[in-house]
């Protein structure tokens, strides 16, 4: 998608992924997330949660993924996010968001966007963030 | 002593550093590994010289999140609120990361569940070339009677 074709309002293409519990602790490991809530069932539940849960590195980090996937040329400037419930493996897991406000800076941009994640019809993150679209011939790998 | 903050924390606390760590340089296959790890499918993540994807960042943590002086109490019943990041240097393959941590906030809330306390703690991370990589601020609730 172009920078001049961005504006208010505009939907970010939502990611839905449905991950397994060893999907979590591949990331876990990658992550260096040694909790062991986010490995196993058994010790999450000690720990009085229902199971297995996402790291909420790992949910932010979908958020990511879905804002590099609709602009892949765009640099991410910040990311914040609010915990609201927990996310759990075995469910389907949504991430959207849409367009607030858009600043051009002479030849770059900046885009800010809501986000939410949700699980069983809940919103469990809510998020903002900020992206910078530089002119194609600038755009750097981003990073 | 100086003045308190919620939870009776001093306040001299803030700000001052409590942690400070640094990483082994970062290998190709640690940024191949995280960025499969969460499916993604951009090729500079996956390069023989990648690029990190951005939240790699937070791979990083030091090694303790609160300073040594805060009443254990205040973390019986705490959990994760939420994080802001500011990105900056993209972290590449080699890169050695250091980071530092402070305590950077401590507030009340009071909402319909009683009496909350929010504790702010901030890390600054930079490569081995003084560039800022990212600030992360980390905020944990504590709520109920270990908030009051």
């Amino acid at each position: 998608m172009s920078v001049e074709r961005i504006d208010i309002g505009d939907e970010i293409p939502p990611l839905e992924v449905v991950l397994s519990g060893d999907d979590v602790r591949r990331y876990a490991i990658a992550a260096n997330m040694p909790g062991q809530r986010f490995h196993s069932d058994e010790v999450a539940r000690k720990e009085g949660l229902p199971g297995q849960i996402l790291p909420g590195n790992m949910s932010m980090a979908l958020l990511s993924r879905m804002l590099n996937e609709w602009l892949p040329q765009a640099r991410l400037e910040k990311l914040g996010v609010t915990f609201r419930g927990i996310v759990r493996p075995a469910a389907p897991i949504v991430c959207s968001g849409f367009v607030t406000d858009r600043r051009p800076h002479g030849e770059w941009v900046e885009i800010d966007c809501d986000l939410i994640l949700e699980q069983a019809g809940e919103r469990r993150i809510t998020g903002v963030a900020v992206l910078r679209l530089d002119p194609p011939a600038a755009t750097a790998p981003r990073g | 002593m100086s003045e308190a903050l919620p939870l009776g924390i001093d306040a001299a606390l803030l700000g001052v550093e409590f942690d400070s760590s640094v990483s082994p340089p970062v290998t190709a296959q640690e940024i191949h590994e995280y960025a499969a790890s969460l499916g993604e499918s951009h090729p500079v993540y996956f390069a023989p010289e990648p690029v990190a994807p951005p939240t790699f960042c937070m791979k990083f943590r030091g090694n303790r999140f609160s300073p040594p002086a805060l009443p254990r109490r205040a973390f019986a019943r705490s959990f994760d609120a939420g994080k802001d990041i500011q990105f900056g240097a993209p972290i590449r393959a080699g890169d050695v990361i250091h980071t530092s941590n402070v305590l950077h906030e401590v507030y009340e809330k009071t909402g319909r569940s009683g009496a909350m306390v929010f504790i702010v703690s901030r890390l600054r991370m930079k490569n081995q070339r003084g560039e800022m990589v990212a600030v992360i601020d980390s905020r944990f609730l504590i709520r109920g009677e270990a908030a009051t």
